[in-house]
């Protein structure tokens, strides 16, 4: 008799077991960006939430928090264990210290894992096991990085032809230095490493001033020019594209192997076989989740040709990640990217008010993309929203007039300011659109106020019920 | 509104602000929803569609049937109880002092009870009018004008009901960014649902009450006005609980459906009766037939009772909080077969009984 009841318990707990391993979840949330866009302190805010979910009542959009099923969460430790952490708590001091600021922006990747035990919702599950956990995976990399992607689908006189494209719309003194240098050289001759790592010092700094100083949020690659990370000074950084036409129209096939442009395009190939592609290869594996955050202002305060530099390299990212000349990507990422949010952010630096003709304005800059992503079949929403809310919104008198502003302090001037950026237009994509209307959205600071509780937030319930609120079941 | 950028530097300049909460109302309150409507880009979609035109009143004989006919009626009767009364008062001036004051007490009281049908049905009409204005917040993501909606379904509210809880929950979950849509799903789950809580609870226990009642009454008239009355009662505390009461004369919509539901129950007696006849009129036949009558009006009472929250809740139902009938289904069934099998235990019975234990 005890025999037949210690097999019967034996098999229970097999049963459970079995049940358990395929209730456990995993999910892998992919936060895309280009720099500046607000990814660490997204995923500090995401974080942050879900680490008080259990006495956060400031989700109520985020369902499985709202019924009380979350019971707790925590930083766990991960497998990958040569990726350095994410450094949540560093992050989360830099808000809340004497003179707060915002973090740093990222140099280096880093990953972050949360594990959060809830209550099993399903009736027939619930009868085996009452409890289960989910564990999120989120990765923080530089977003200029994240420039490098389209690469992939480039071979080095494609990516040749698209850099001259850009450099012609793109006057700026920084380039006119570089493309008299260029403009000597003899690309059918071979050309020894140090004038090569010479020329293309010169085009490494016209992208870093171009990206980093000019914000035009050119497609203006490789990524790692502008930040090299580990790779500084390492000799696969060192190659430049061909601006010269006539030579880009020539055919390259009878030229020399020590030709200069030769030697040009294999480094250009072993950048993109050994340091891209490992890249994503590694990072962007078994996503399940993808959040794209757009920082939709400073575009705004630059007008119209940001705006078209913007769309363009937006639109490419989001190609290779979801279809393009290059199999693998597809394979990799098609099957498993089952949600992707476009959010702008920084919502708390524009009027509630405007939030919609700012989602509007989103919508309609990347609707080709969202087109396609949507044939796909990918559940895909846009949202506007911000990670940490530094503003506050109020009504105040101007000449006469009421106008909804946002008041904060501003991070130039360290000064309390109200500001009224503008009336955001229903319609703003041609040219004469942007020449009529203009805008002032400034940038603030941390104000002094936050404690290292809970972190006060636009929507973030809803992108957390988005991207992982059906994961609760 | 403005186009210009603005930045005011509070060191320099001393302005005067207002927080958003208190004085947007004001600012675009004068501002109408419907002529909104074509900015609302998913609102396109919605209006797109065809609508059907109301029906252009036609003057007709047969409308005028009724009025006359109440006329006449009211105008004789008022006539007779004249006459009656001062006949009356040629008898005895006594009896006609009470009879005159019985008359006038039935007159005012009549007179009030109409006042308050006609005051309800105007406030159930006032309730659908505000399900289409939170319609249409839904729909367009507008910003600063819920609040006023919501502000006003709210003081309907809590004359019947505490609600100081859930608006506490309420008020500190919505934040001065969320748009209308946002407040109304914050409102809807926060506040309404507990009331939805309520109304189903109460729905269970009158559908269960009138099954139990049908499936022991012995009589077929008894049960058609059970349930005429059970539902009239249940009508009158939903309505209640979604903050516009309803009398049983005042929403006439509704009465036809307790008249329909009374058929109904008439009809499944004449067919129970018929099975009865079918199976030899043997005892245990008749008492199991008329359980599954008695589940057949619980559950008819509890699918008006559904209609009923769905026609009182300020806003509509989504696909994902619309009340199920599953669920009043279940505890109409374990309740009746514990009830009824208590009077003959059996093992069945205690098994069942064991089960509502468990789940109290």
């Amino acid at each position: 008799m005890s025999t037949n009841k210690s097999t019967l318990k034996r098999l229970v707990d097999t049963a459970e077991h079995l049940v358990e391993r395929g209730i456990d979840k995993r999910v892998r949330i992919a936060v895309t960006g280009l720099s500046k866009a607000g990814k660490t302190a997204f995923i500090t805010s995401f974080m942050n939430q879900l680490l008080h979910v259990t006495d956060n009542d400031q989700l109520p959009f985020f369902k499985p928090a709202k019924d009380g099923r979350l019971l707790a969460s925590k930083v766990s430790s991960y497998d990958e264990l040569h990726i350095p952490e994410f450094k949540y708590k560093q992050s989360v001091s830099y808000l809340v210290k004497e003179l707060p600021e915002w973090p740093p922006s990222t140099t280096g990747i880093s990953q972050a894992q949360l594990d959060i035990r809830y209550k099993i919702k399903n009736e027939w599950l619930r009868k085996v096991q009452k409890q289960s956990h989910l564990t999120i995976d989120i990765i923080d990399y530089p977003g200029e990085w994240l420039l490098d992607l389209p690469l992939l689908r480039l071979s080095y006189k494609e990516w040749s032809s698209q850099c001259l494209e850009l450099i012609k719309q793109n006057r700026s003194d920084s380039i006119a230095d570089w493309q008299e240098q260029s403009g000597q050289l003899i690309y059918q001759q071979p050309l020894s490493d140090e004038q090569i790592t010479e020329v293309s010092n010169g085009y490494k700094t016209f992208v870093k001033n171009n990206f980093s100083k000019d914000h035009t949020y050119n497609l203006l690659q490789p990524g790692r020019f502008i930040l090299p990370g580990e790779l500084e000074g390492a000799p696969v950084l060192d190659f430049f594209p061909v601006t010269d036409s006539d030579i880009l129209h020539s055919d390259w096939d009878s030229l020399a192997q020590d030709s200069l442009i030769k030697t040009l395009e294999k480094r250009y190939n072993y950048y993109k076989k050994q340091i891209v592609q490992p890249f994503f290869k590694e990072y962007f594996e078994k996503v399940d989740r993808q959040i794209l955050l757009v920082d939709c202002l400073e575009v705004l305060n630059g007008g119209y040709q940001n705006y078209c530099n913007m769309q363009f390299t937006l639109i490419e990212l989001l190609k290779s990640f979801h279809y393009g000349q290059s199999n693998w990507l597809k394979r990799m990422f098609n099957p498993s990217i089952d949600k992707l949010l476009i959010a702008a952010t920084k919502a708390d630096h524009v009027p509630p008010e405007q939030h919609r003709p700012l989602e509007a304005f989103l919508q309609d800059m990347l609707q080709e993309a969202r087109n396609d992503i949507q044939y796909e079949g990918i559940d895909l929403e846009t949202m506007v929203i911000s990670s940490v809310k530094v503003t506050e919104a109020v009504m105040a008198e101007h000449q006469g007039q009421k106008l909804m502003c946002v008041k904060g302090i501003e991070l130039e001037s360290g000064e309390e300011v109200i500001n009224y950026p503008g009336k955001l237009a229903e319609q703003l994509i041609t040219r004469n659109d942007w020449q009529e209307h203009q805008y002032d959205f400034i940038n603030f600071a941390v104000p002094d106020n936050l404690t290292n509780g809970i972190l006060p937030h636009i929507r973030m319930d809803k992108v957390l019920q988005f991207l992982i609120g059906d994961k609760f079941r | 509104m403005k186009d210009k950028p603005v930045k005011i530097s509070i060191k320099k300049n001393n302005v005067s602000v207002e927080k958003v909460d208190e004085q947007l109302f004001d600012y675009q309150g004068n501002k109408s929803i419907v002529s909104e409507a074509n900015d609302g880009r998913r609102s396109l979609s919605a209006s797109s569609k065809p609508r059907l035109l109301a029906k252009s009143p036609k003057k007709s004989l047969r409308k005028l049937f009724w009025p006359s006919l109440f006329t006449f009626v009211a105008g004789a009767a008022i006539y007779e109880s004249y006459l009656f009364i001062e006949n009356l008062f040629t008898f005895n001036v006594v009896l006609g002092g009470v009879a005159t004051a019985v008359a006038g007490l039935a007159l005012v009281s009549g007179a009030v009870g109409l006042i308050k049908g006609w005051i309800s049905r105007r406030k159930l009409k006032r309730r659908k009018d505000k399900q289409q204005v939170f319609n249409q917040l839904l729909a367009e993501n507008t910003y600063g004008e819920g609040q006023k909606v919501i502000d006003e379904v709210n003081g309907e509210i809590s004359q019947h009901l505490d609600i100081s809880g859930p608006m506490s929950v309420y008020s500190s979950q919505k934040q001065q960014v969320h748009n209308d849509r946002e407040l109304i799903q914050i409102y809807s789950q926060t506040v309404l649902d507990g009331l939805d809580e309520l109304a189903l609870q109460a729905i269970s226990k009158h559908a269960t009450e009138s099954a139990v009642m049908v499936a022991l009454s012995p009589l077929a008239a008894a049960d058609m006005a059970l349930v005429a009355w059970r539902s009239s009662k249940m009508l009158q505390e939903v309505s209640r609980i979604y903050g516009c009461p309803q009398t049983t004369l005042g929403r006439l919509g509704l009465t036809k459906q307790v008249m329909t539901n009374m058929m109904l129950a008439g009809a499944s007696d004449m067919l129970a009766d018929a099975g009865a006849e079918l199976l030899g009129k043997s005892l245990t036949a008749t008492v199991s037939t008329k359980v599954a009558q008695g589940i057949g009006v619980g559950l008819l009472i509890a699918r008006m009772g559904i209609q009923t929250m769905k026609l009182c809740r300020p806003v509509e139902f989504t696909n994902d909080n619309k009340p199920k009938l599953s669920y009043i289904r279940k505890s109409l069934y374990s309740k009746i077969t514990t009830i009824l099998k208590k009077s003959e235990p059996s093992q069945d019975a205690i098994k069942s009984q064991g089960e509502q234990h468990d789940r109290d």
